[in-house]
């Protein structure tokens, strides 16, 4: 899995490219952990490029949800293949996460939110 | 009709290989989109469940992997070698929403075609797990 790293008004960007399971989700826990150390608690994940999620991969998202809003932070996740999406919705957890359709739509929502 | 026979440590690097080993052998026999995301999907749930429950990542048991590919059907097996695995199937209460763990079973269940837990001839757990194929319509 690979990671890559921006900031977009103050809000971390990771896209994230591979496969999210048992072994690389510590890779993105580790990823997010240190920007939390950092005060960043503004966090949103492109997930365009997963091409493969299992029970796992979903366990660290939610994992890392919980510690992001723990902190009184925000997570929002993007850019969902079909067949991720389907498998939040069967697990139901798209009832939980933020999801958005694209990653200029979740960044914008930040700047809603602030000001509001 | 393809078979293919794999083994693992039960170490956590052995994920990424068998994921692997597994993507060149439904490229190697077209096996694409969502059957190819759906058979990768449960054998990864089952391999993981074997890994930490039933070998709980005993480096010295194996977990192993069987795969047919027929026309019609995708099936699989795997295998551990422990003792508990098929207990905490059994006994698996539903995944919490919030919760980290607990829905590999309810993936499995949901995207295999026919699945079942049995004790393996080993005593561990064998789960098999069977894709029917969405056969494409001849047109005419």
């Amino acid at each position: 899995m690979e990671i890559t790293r921006k900031e977009e008004n103050s809000v971390a960007i990771l896209s994230v490219k591979g496969r999210l399971d048992l072994a690389s989700g510590a890779s993105l826990k580790d990823e997010v952990k240190a920007l939390m150390e950092k005060e960043q608690i503004m966090i949103h994940l492109n997930l365009a490029e997963v091409d493969f999620i299992n029970s796992s991969g979903l366990g660290v998202l939610v994992s890392i949800m919980k510690d992001i809003r723990l902190h009184k932070g925000r997570l929002t996740l993007s850019d969902l293949a079909s067949y991720v999406q389907e498998i939040f919705e069967i697990t139901q957890l798209s009832h939980i996460f933020e999801i958005f359709t694209s990653e200029n739509e979740a960044v914008a929502s930040y700047q809603t939110v602030s000001a509001s | 009709m393809a078979t293919y026979i794999f083994t693992y440590a039960s170490v956590l690097e052995s994920e990424e290989s068998m994921l692997s080993d597994l993507a060149k052998v439904l490229s190697e026999n077209s096996i694409v989109n969502s059957e190819r995301n759906d058979f990768m999907l449960i054998i990864s749930e089952a391999f993981t469940n074997a890994l930490l429950h039933g070998n709980q990542m005993n480096p010295n048991k194996n977990i192993y992997l069987h795969i047919d590919i027929k026309s019609n059907q995708l099936s699989a097996d795997i295998i551990d070698e422990g003792e508990l695995g098929l207990r905490e199937i059994q006994s698996k209460k539903p995944s919490e929403l919030y919760g980290t763990n607990g829905r590999g079973v309810d993936l499995i269940r949901h995207y295999s075609s026919h699945v079942d837990f049995t004790e393996a001839e080993n005593g561990g757990t064998k789960v098999s797990m069977v894709l029917d194929r969405k056969l494409e319509k001849v047109t005419s």
